[in-house]
């Protein structure tokens, strides 16, 4: 049950694969038909390229469609490489989810700020195994107490985006895909899940220092958050049920202005370290709806993440192991020198805890 | 509206308690639409039948926009397997869509008794609450006391409540809302 110390994780991840692969580097990477993930969105399909001008300019967008409500959104060329698209996951990165989904689970962050910034850094750089450790995080927190609305929110979005990248990439209805989901979660009595080791989730990339006292939001300038462009105020607000809100027949201006919020809050803290803020692109953009993408933009770094972060970060870590985020994150799984010690079924575990459940008339 | 359509013969009165309680959850007018054939097709080489292709097939019924329609049967029904194994049927839905379906299969036998006609009738309303459900977009939920959690949880007990806790009924009702306007 024990998971690995935050050292041993580190050492680990360095001769890992991350997790989340597929990010999008480019425009060019992109055509009409191809299905991508826009991170705390959905699943997209591109369209194509659409030219709009805006304030007498001449600008170019790249033009996706959301495959569960035919929402539309539009992404400024210049912008694609920053606001994380990424390909759908592959069958073999589903295929680790449902491991790691299975497994057990026994180290939950148990500071709710470090846990939702934590979270909303996950579910815009983790890959689709990021979405997962943030429904499994939350699920096996809820075992021990409700979780607050606010993440209860969040677990249920983030429930919906994983449920409809699996669907999309499995070709099942969603339904289905859910019953995958919580079948992995909470096996029926009597079932023992054929589970491997699972994989391991890319490590969370903001500095510890920065993760360590996220609760204290009258640090942000300590914490270099300005600098960064980020506010504090606006990421604990942000990152909560906003496919929700979206939803609901927008066109393509709004949306991407919701998101631009949020993903401006939660990107750069992921892609920190990097920080290169490419200045301006953005006030152009900015008249058009994609404001938001605009405001997104400045980690630009981030599409390189699927390679070069989980090599980044372990160093960093290393490098201030007290401070350290307390070791929650990453920690749920132990596979890598065990073949498969870990996977043991997590239910007999979790089962145990669950509180609620007579029934209350 | 919501549109019950049996493909096995059901009792009225499990079919009146039914209406009322869908009525009673959803806020929404409920009708039996009547018998209908069963989509012979679905049927697996095993007996079981195709939970997706027996929705898929399901004889449709006079319905408007936002109707649902849930469509009650008595066979075993299959999932498809997925990458840990085949989740145990109890009935499908279109996510966000308008037909549901539900299968008594794996219910306590109906009984004779009160008592286990009351639970089994506690129990088509709970399936049924929770595959309509789907239908207007609600998620599982990890609550064992809410009808969005997984009908084979372990953590289910053998009479569950048959309601919604209050985040899946605030959801719903959004949604419903939504589309009524
Ligand atoms: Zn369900
Ligand atoms: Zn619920």
């Amino acid at each position: 049950m024990r998971t690995p110390g935050k050292r041993e994780r580190a050492e680990k991840q360095e001769e890992e694969v991350p997790s989340a692969g597929g990010t999008i580097a480019s425009s060019s990477d992109l055509k009409a038909g191809d299905r991508v993930v826009y991170p705390k969105q959905g699943v997209y399909r591109v369209t194509g390229l659409e030219q709009k001008d805006i304030a007498g300019q001449r600008l170019e967008f790249v033009k996706m469609t959301r495959e569960e409500d035919g929402a539309t959104v539009l992404v400024p060329l210049g912008k694609v490489a920053t606001i994380g698209l990424r390909r759908v996951a592959s069958a073999e990165d589903i295929e680790g989810v449902f491991h790691y989904l299975g497994a057990s689970y026994d180290d939950p962050e148990l500071d709710w700020k470090v846990r939702h910034r934590d979270n909303v850094e996950r579910l815009i750089a983790g890959g689709v195994l990021g979405v997962a450790e943030v429904v499994k995080g939350l699920h096996s927190l809820s075992r021990l107490r409700p979780l607050p609305a606010k993440e209860r929110e969040l677990y249920d979005s983030s429930r919906h985006l994983l449920v409809n990248e699996i669907s999309v990439a499995l070709g099942v209805p969603a339904v289905i895909a859910e019953d995958y989901i919580d079948y992995a979660l909470m096996p029926p009595a009597g079932v023992k899940l054929p589970l491997k080791t699972p994989p391991t989730p890319v490590e969370l990339k903001g500095p510890p220092w920065k993760r360590k006292k996220p609760a204290a939001a009258e640090d942000e300038d300590d914490l270099g958050l300005a600098e960064l462009g980020i506010d504090l105020g606006a990421l604990e607000g942000a990152a909560v049920g906003e496919s929700e809100d979206s939803e609901e027949g927008e066109s393509e201006g709004e949306k991407p202005a919701e998101e631009g919020s949020e993903e401006q809050a939660a990107v750069p803290v992921k892609v920190a370290p990097a920080k290169v803020a490419p200045p301006k692109a953005p006030a152009t953009v900015k008249a058009a709806k994609p404001a938001k993408p605009a405001t997104a933009p400045k980690p630009v770094p981030a599409a390189k993440k699927p390679a070069p972060p989980p090599r980044a970060a372990p160093p960093a870590k290393k490098a201030a192991p007290p401070p350290a985020k307390k070791a929650a994150p990453p920690a749920r799984k132990a596979p890598p020198p065990a073949k498969k010690p870990a996977p043991k079924k997590a239910a007999p575990a979790k089962k145990p805890a669950k509180p609620a459940k007579g029934k209350k008339k | 509206m919501i549109r019950i359509v049996t493909l096995a013969p059901f009792d009225e009165g499990d079919i009146a308690f039914l209406s009322k309680t869908l009525y009673r959850s959803f806020g929404i007018g409920t009708e039996h639409q009547g018998d209908r054939a069963l989509p012979r097709k679905a049927e697996l080489p095993d007996g079981r039948f195709d939970a997706l292709k027996l929705l898929d097939d399901a004889p449709p019924v006079r319905a408007y926009a936002d109707d649902k329609v849930v469509y009650l049967t008595d066979v075993e029904l299959a999932n498809p397997k997925g990458p840990l194994g085949e989740p145990p049927a109890w009935g499908h839905a279109l996510q966000g869509g308008e037909r549901a379906l539900v299968s008594t299969f794996r219910f306590r036998p109906r009984g004779v008794t009160e008592a286990s006609i009351e639970v089994y009738r506690r129990r088509l309303a709970r399936e049924c609450i929770h595959f309509i459900g789907h239908l207007w977009d609600l998620h599982h939920c990890y609550d064992a006391r809410c009808a969005m959690h997984p009908s084979w949880s372990p953590s289910l007990p053998e009479d569950p409540e048959f309601e919604l806790d209050s985040f899946c009924r605030d959801k719903s009702e959004r949604r419903i809302r939504l589309a009524k306007t």
